[in-house]
């Protein structure tokens, strides 16, 4: 623990470092959920201002990144941005809709499997801009109302994404932290997630499912799509689906191998890098290699910094210990209340505020309740439940996840839009059938 | 010399209500890129062109913001967007004006106006700031006529 500025606060500015850090920490949230303000500017001027009043110094900062997460981050986000360029997303959503002779509800069923195994893989956000405009196309061909395949998409996204470690950030932080890998997320999770799936396709199609109708021409104009010809780069699609295979290996590998998922995944993008460019002449490859690295986005990158440093300078205070002791006193110490009631707290807060800044907080909190709760192994339950509740706690509110506010516009341009309250209104209950399914699951499995 | 030296005053002009019909007929008829689009009080509204007439032809999934970027998967005849265009002809055109067109007011000197026309390859509105109201249009070969016919 590095605590060198601990004295220089109290000097500046008077205050008690637990104080200014605690103030500070709050006051970041709550810009950061006025929506006022760049959430990226925000937690980099926290950070700063950690650093600057002289709680951390900037070596200290350093430290508190948690460059496991940016590197996977990032390295993962490359590999998308090429991989994109080939038209796989597009071949894979056309190949679906024609799998299931283009009737309605099997394109729904289809389309919200492929989001939800794309979202397994790579980042959500980036899933549902690939998949979202081939929906319209194929609904706009079909005559039907688009919104009940852009609500199943959204829920798959985020479904998803809690199946694997590297789905959505959330699950990135929590298995850096509590050194789970690639594979635990996928033993753990996935078959769950496949359960709650398949549990919310149920009222989604109960509610839209028989309304979903198109005449046998309309029909046609989707079959005679040529998938084939989507794909814009076959030899780009070949190398990306190489590396893929080769980082999805890496990952499962990763504990054997003894390198960390963020070697694995910048890898993996250096190495499709080097592919794309490598028939390309220098000022080429220059060009494109700026291409690539500019659709990297660095807001998510900079926010993570920034959050990572604020937390750990919180965390070097004792402000973390005494939240935690007072949390386990709320929960009589007890591990089995705990993983619940954090699994169903974790998915309300993150329904309505960013779960990644929820997550990072919780984190250091829930590291504090090993000693009482009897050592790290106890709290895997509890590390099971965060990520469950703080995932799936996306799908409640359309303000849950980035993934639905991309949905959320895509609906909009439609001249459909996704209205918060309706929204909230159907999805908030389907939120809590796979919380409730989530609650027996954990029980049962862990406690 | 200024913009309204070399604008024509009496430009043909398309309201909000005109159906996708008419306003294709001037179109073809007159090989007008854009025509200005105004409200009953002659205030500018954007204009309406053959870039609006190829964007309802085309599918919504690929116009629309972050929409796909390319489509060589679908194969359409001229049948087919003739008939996309006829689903849409009797809608008024005010589901298609592009209201991000670069205009000049009366007083632009002659060489910014000249800059405007260069950057962006079509005729250019003329609009009073204070009022909003349309005063005028600038194609290219009005400027270039006027330049050609001016005394050296």
């Amino acid at each position: 623990m590095v605590t060198e500025g601990t004295e220089a606060v109290r000097l500046l500015l008077g205050m008690d470092p637990a104080w200014f850090a605690g103030v500070l920490f709050v006051m970041t949230y709550v810009v950061i959920m006025t929506d006022r303000l760049n959430r990226a500017i925000v937690s980099l001027m926290a950070a700063g201002l950690m650093i600057a009043a002289g709680l951390l110094n900037q070596e200290a900062a350093l430290h508190g990144i948690d460059f496991n997460t940016i590197g996977l981050l990032t390295g993962m986000m490359i590999i998308v941005t090429i991989t994109k360029k080939s038209g796989i997303f597009q071949y894979l959503a056309i190949w679906s809709a024609k799998k299931v002779d283009a009737r309605p509800w099997g394109i729904l069923v289809m389309l919200a499997v492929v989001t939800a195994v794309l979202s397994a893989l790579l980042p959500n956000v980036t899933t549902v801009l690939m998949i979202a405009p081939v929906t319209l196309l194929i609904t706009d061909a079909l005559k039907v109302n688009p919104y009940p395949y852009l609500f199943a998409q959204l829920f798959a996204a985020n479904i998803g994404g809690t199946a694997t470690l590297i789905g959505d950030p959330p699950n990135i932080m929590i298995g850096t932290a509590a050194n789970l890998t690639f594979n635990d997320f996928l033993v753990n999770l996935a078959p769950l997630m496949v359960v709650v799936f398949a549990a919310t396709m149920l009222p989604i199609y109960l509610i839209w499912g028989r309304t979903l109708t198109s005449t046998p021409e309309q029909r046609q104009r989707v079959l005679d799509y040529r998938e084939a010809d989507a794909i814009t780069d076959r030899r780009l699609l070949w190398q990306s689906l190489s590396v893929l295979a080769v980082v999805i290996t890496g990952f499962a590998l990763a504990d054997v191998l003894h390198v960390e998922v963020a070697t694995v995944a910048m890898f993996g993008a250096s190495l499709l890098l080097l592919l794309d460019n490598l028939p390309r002449s220098p000022s080429e490859q220059n060009k494109v290699v700026e291409q690539t690295f500019a659709e990297i986005e660095w807001q998510t990158i900079f926010f993570f910094i920034g959050l990572f440093i604020l937390v750990y300078g919180l965390g070097t205070t004792g402000l973390m210990e005494d939240v935690a002791h007072d949390l386990l006193e709320l929960t009589g110490g007890n591990a089995k209340v705990t993983a619940i009631s954090l699994l169903w707290a974790s998915a309300v807060a993150s329904a309505f505020v960013d779960n990644i800044p929820y997550v990072a907080t919780m984190i250091p909190l829930i590291k504090n309740m090993a000693p009482s709760l009897g050592g790290p192994q106890a709290l895997v339950p509890i590390w099971w439940s965060l990520s469950l509740g703080a995932c799936l706690g996306g799908n409640g509110t359309l303000v849950g996840s980035s993934s639905n506010l991309i949905i959320a516009s895509f609906a909009e341009r439609t001249g459909r839009p996704i209205r918060f309250l309706p929204f909230l209104l159907m999805a908030f209950p389907l939120m809590l059938l796979s919380l409730l399914i989530s609650t027996v699951y954990v029980y049962l499995r862990y406690l | 010399m200024t913009a309204s030296l070399i604008m024509d005053p009496k430009p043909t002009v398309l309201h909000p209500s005109d159906t996708v019909r008419t306003a294709t007929h001037y179109i073809m008829h007159h090989r007008y890129r854009n025509l200005p689009v105004v409200d009953d009080n002659g205030c500018y509204l954007g204009v309406f062109g053959v870039h609006c007439l190829m964007r309802l032809m085309l599918p919504q999934a690929v116009v629309m913001k972050e929409g796909l970027t390319t489509i060589p998967f679908i194969r359409e005849t001229l049948s087919d967007l003739h008939r996309r265009l006829i689903e849409v002809e009797n809608g008024p055109i005010s589901q298609c004006i592009n209201e991000v067109v670069t205009v000049v007011e009366p007083n632009t000197p002659l060489l910014e106006t000249l800059l405007v026309l260069y950057k962006t390859r079509t005729s250019v509105p003329v609009v009073e700031k204070a009022s909003g109201r349309l005063v005028g249009m600038i194609s290219y070969w009005d400027v270039t006529r006027k330049i050609l016919a001016a005394e050296v």
